[in-house]
């Protein structure tokens, strides 16, 4: 491994920890989300910090950031842009809409129409985006960060479950600790703005194509497929897609761990993210314990 | 450590013998390589050498003490490689047992080599004893004096061992050398040829064994009783009788006669011109001339031996270890009147010449000590004070005939003293340190009967009872039987046995149970090591190095050299736990 690369990427997470103080864990499993190439949603109230991690995201690895509100009455138009008739040319011209970008913060996603919300999803399958039969590619890396609010919140309405399973994780900021509440009020965390560029975006596609080759075992591929066993014996078993995105998950903490093989502590540390939006069927909060965790501990990992 | 132990088998080495200048060079090397070693490929190498000179060791030194030390050997030398390649830090409980872990999955492949490998004759029947050195025994020029210094010393001379224990007699005959040349003063023995190469060795029968085991001597004739057969090849009789081997056994010596066989063919081997002679000038030994040639009136040579064995009961004489200084036979029988076996023998034997019967002085050992070891059976010790001399006479008709003059000098009195004194030790009580020595014997007797005897004719005898006609189902089991050794060998060293986990996760979490902890449900190994670290961390740092060691090894794409090493750092930190736990344990017990 290139330790030089590697010291880049330490720097990228310490970097955005600073700025969102207390959550290293969470900033972790994000920049883990964007090595793998995967879409990540964060599910949390307002005014915890959902939007600066998603700038510090991109601004930390050079990426174009942009930003949109979702509410009920935006169009997928609004999204992927539109073809404007220009009078000198007398011709349509395409004006790229906000899902041009390499970082798209998609804030409050559930508070658009199910017509919206599937226009932006569509994208983030595929890749591009077509416009009146034009089909036009989208910028690579394409990250998107989704926000959401909690369900307890007014005037939304919940992704489909066929929605969910296209965002390869969902995370949780949650309250910050008391000690890093006393530190972002006394001396103020770092701002968003300041933050300097860790790596480049063609270094980051780089660190996307390695985390691919990251190795697994025959025993590890056995305990991811046994846990996705295990979680198809229940209401809303893991999908193919949710396996794959597992290992990839796995294969990219491994690689912020520094290593070159995925062990079955990576595997256990991203299944939560990984799989609990899609065991839940977006309605968290409902079991006592989360599903992920009920289904770790059923599945021995010492084989 | 190893070392001492080789060193002090070479000093048992003699210097002669054509291999043990190699096996000292072999142990001096490994010495000098063990001061310089400090790699891991040195260090096995010197592992090496000492298996090597074990072995030499081996093929030159048999019975139980050697044995054992070679045993000793062996495993320390595996001891110190599997130290070294443990990490060193392994106590030397731990060690031993795996040492004697490795010899036990190299011994069912031992076995049937042992069993079924052929024994090459020159090979296996090579005595590749040493050539020269001085030992004491009997001597092949009788001179009378010899005789009685030896019967002085109590220093062992042989030890037999019977299939019948009824034969043990401790009253028997063992004839080593025959005395047939006479100068007027000694007699003297005369080294036979060698025999051709294929009157050498007997078939084997059924019939019972005599085991014998014989301490080093000067001359190649061996001890027997006159009606045995010899088994091995490099071992014959002699046409006046005598048991010969290819060379004289320098160091202890074991071999085995077939008994119960009827064809003793010296007794009826015609009597050379020499056995009838006397060559002497009449003025040479006046009187014994005269005495004998008296005799010669009487027309048949049983009435001859009769009237010189009525001639001796007459005369007063005497028995004594020290009779004094010897002139000559004249002077002996006529004047002094005193002497032990070896007068009575050399005088009996002239007169009878002197009477015109064939006659000749044989020498060897009679009585001997019945002991009954704790271990293992019964033997027949003979000593040095057991040497003795008689006359062998031939009849017409009867062939060569036992004559023990001795016995009839000793008339007068109460009894044979040589016959009593046999009789006392055996009744009186023994030393503790000869009561021992008697015991180790038995041991070493045993040893040597069981595990050495296996030759090549007994090698062929069991396998032909194996495969013979009758017992085809035998030998059937004996194959099935060696294969299923050999493939526990082969899981020994390979897989261990089932329920003996080699995956080194299976022993860490073996290792792990020591430590009073368990895996919860879904727990992966590094967080049950890091919660071990927790319940003891002064050990944080080995669970952990165990652990990274263990997932590398389970989930790592690693080259060969890379998972050796691995391993390696596995079992050094395994090690470093086990060493701990065994003290905690210790701890917690007392």
């Amino acid at each position: 491994m290139d330790p030089l690369v590697d010291a880049a990427l330490q720097q990228l997470m310490s970097s955005v920890a600073q700025v969102l103080l207390g959550k290293g864990e969470e900033v972790r499993l994000a920049l883990c989300c964007l090595l793998a190439g995967g879409h990540l949603l964060i599910e949390d109230r307002p005014g915890m910090g959902k939007s600066t991690l998603a700038e510090a995201l991109a601004r930390g690895s050079a990426l174009d950031f942009k930003r949109v509100s979702f509410t009920s009455d935006l169009l997928p138009a609004d999204l992927t842009g539109i073809n404007v008739f220009d009078a000198r040319t007398a011709e349509f011209r395409f004006q790229p809409g906000p899902l041009f970008s390499q970082v798209l913060l998609a804030d409050e996603i559930n508070r658009a129409s199910a017509r919206t919300q599937s226009a932006l999803l569509e994208a983030m399958a595929v890749g591009r985006v077509s416009v009146d039969g034009t089909s036009h590619l989208l910028p690579q890396p394409f990250f998107v960060i989704a926000t959401q609010n909690s369900m307890d919140q007014v005037g939304t309405s919940p992704l489909p479950e066929a929605q969910l399973d296209r965002f390869l994780m969902r995370i949780s900021l949650g309250f910050p600790s008391r000690d890093a509440e006393r530190a972002l009020l006394a001396e103020g965390a770092l701002d968003v703005s300041m933050l300097g560029a860790c790596i480049d975006p063609v270094g980051l596609q780089e660190w996307q194509r390695r985390c691919q080759q990251q190795h697994c075992s025959e025993k590890l591929i056995g305990y991811a497929l046994d846990l996705v066993v295990a979680s198809r014996r229940g209401a809303h078993g893991l999908s193919p897609r949710a396996s794959q995105g597992l290992i990839a998950a796995a294969k990219a903490w491994s690689l912020l761990q520094g290593r070159d093989h995925v062990r079955i502590d990576d595997v256990q540390s991203v299944f939560p993210a990984v799989a609990e939006h899609r065991l839940d069927a977006g309605v968290p909060g409902g079991a006592e314990q989360p599903l992920s965790q009920v289904l770790l501990r059923s599945v021995d990992a010492l084989p | 450590m190893t070392h001492i132990v080789l060193l002090v088998q070479c000093l048992g080495l003699n210097l002669s013998a054509p291999l043990s200048w190699p096996t000292w060079v072999l142990v001096i090397c490994s010495m000098l390589k063990r001061r310089e070693s400090r790699r891991a490929v040195d260090y096995r190498l010197v592992a090496l050498l000492q298996l090597l000179s074990t072995g030499l060791l081996a093929a030159q030194m048999e019975g139980l003490l050697a044995s054992g030390l070679q045993l000793i050997t062996v495993i320390l030398a595996l001891s110190g490689l599997l130290a070294h390649e443990l990490g060193g830090v392994v106590s030397w409980a731990a060690l031993l047992r795996r040492s004697l872990q490795l010899l036990l999955a190299a011994l069912p492949l031992a076995l049937v080599l042992f069993l079924f490998v052929p024994r090459v004759a020159p090979l296996w029947s090579t005595d590749l004893g040493p050539r020269g050195g001085a030992v004491s025994g009997l001597s092949p020029e009788m001179d009378p004096l010899s005789i009685g210094q030896l019967a002085r010393s109590d220093a062992p001379a042989a030890r037999v061992t019977l299939d019948e224990e009824e034969r043990l007699n401790s009253n028997s005959y063992w004839r080593v050398l025959v005395h047939e040349q006479f100068d007027g003063r000694s007699w003297r023995h005369e080294d036979p040829p060698f025999p051709p190469r294929s009157g050498r060795g007997g078939p084997l029968s059924a019939g019972p064994s005599q085991w014998w085991r014989v301490e080093p001597s000067a001359i190649r004739m061996v001890p027997w009783d006159g009606a045995a057969q010899p088994v091995s090849t490099d071992q014959w009789i002699s046409s006046e009788g005598e048991l010969l081997m290819a060379s004289s056994p320098r160091r202890p010596r074991s071999y085995r006669l077939q008994q119960g066989l009827s064809s003793v063919g010296w007794q009826q081997q015609q009597p050379q011109p020499r056995d009838r002679a006397l060559p002497l000038p009449p003025d040479h030994l006046p009187r014994l001339q005269a005495l004998g040639r008296t005799w010669r009136d009487q027309p048949k040579d049983v009435d001859r031996l009769a009237a010189a064995e009525a001639w001796f009961r007459s005369q007063p004489f005497r028995y004594s270890l020290a009779p004094g200084a010897f002139v000559d036979l004249d002077a002996f029988l006529f004047d002094q009147q005193v002497g032990f076996c070896g007068h009575y023998a050399g005088a009996l034997a002239a007169l009878m010449r002197a009477a015109d019967v064939p006659s000749r002085v044989v020498s060897g050992y009679q009585g001997g000590r019945l002991v009954r070891p704790l271990g293992g059976s019964p033997y027949l010790d003979l000593r040095q004070s057991d040497a003795h001399a008689w006359v062998e006479v031939w009849l017409t008709g009867q062939g060569w005939k036992r004559v023990d003059p001795t016995r009839w000098a000793g008339s007068g009195q109460p009894s044979d003293p040589s016959i009593d004194a046999v009789v006392s030790a055996q009744a009186g009580p023994v030393p503790w340190w000869r009561w021992l020595q008697l015991q180790w014997w038995g041991l070493d007797l045993a040893w040597t009967r069981w595990w050495l005897g296996f030759d090549q004719a007994t090698q062929a005898a069991w396998l032909q009872a194996l495969f013979g006609e009758q017992l085809r189902w035998a030998g059937l089991v004996a194959v099935v039987l060696a294969a299923i050794a050999v493939g526990v060998g082969l899981m020994l060293s390979r897989g261990g046995w089932p329920g003996f986990h080699r995956d080194p996760l299976q022993r860490s979490l073996r290792l792990l149970k020591r430590f009073g902890v368990k895996a919860m449900p879904g727990e992966s190994f590094p967080a049950l090591c890091r919660r071990a670290g927790g319940l003891r961390p002064e050990l944080a740092l080995e669970f952990q190095a165990m652990a990274e060691a263990q997932q590398q090894l389970d989930h790592a794409l690693l080259g060969r050299r890379q998972r050796q090493y691995q391993r390696k750092l596995w079992r050094q930190s395994r090690a470093r736990l086990m060493v701990s736990a065994s003290r905690s344990g210790r701890s917690a017990r007392s």
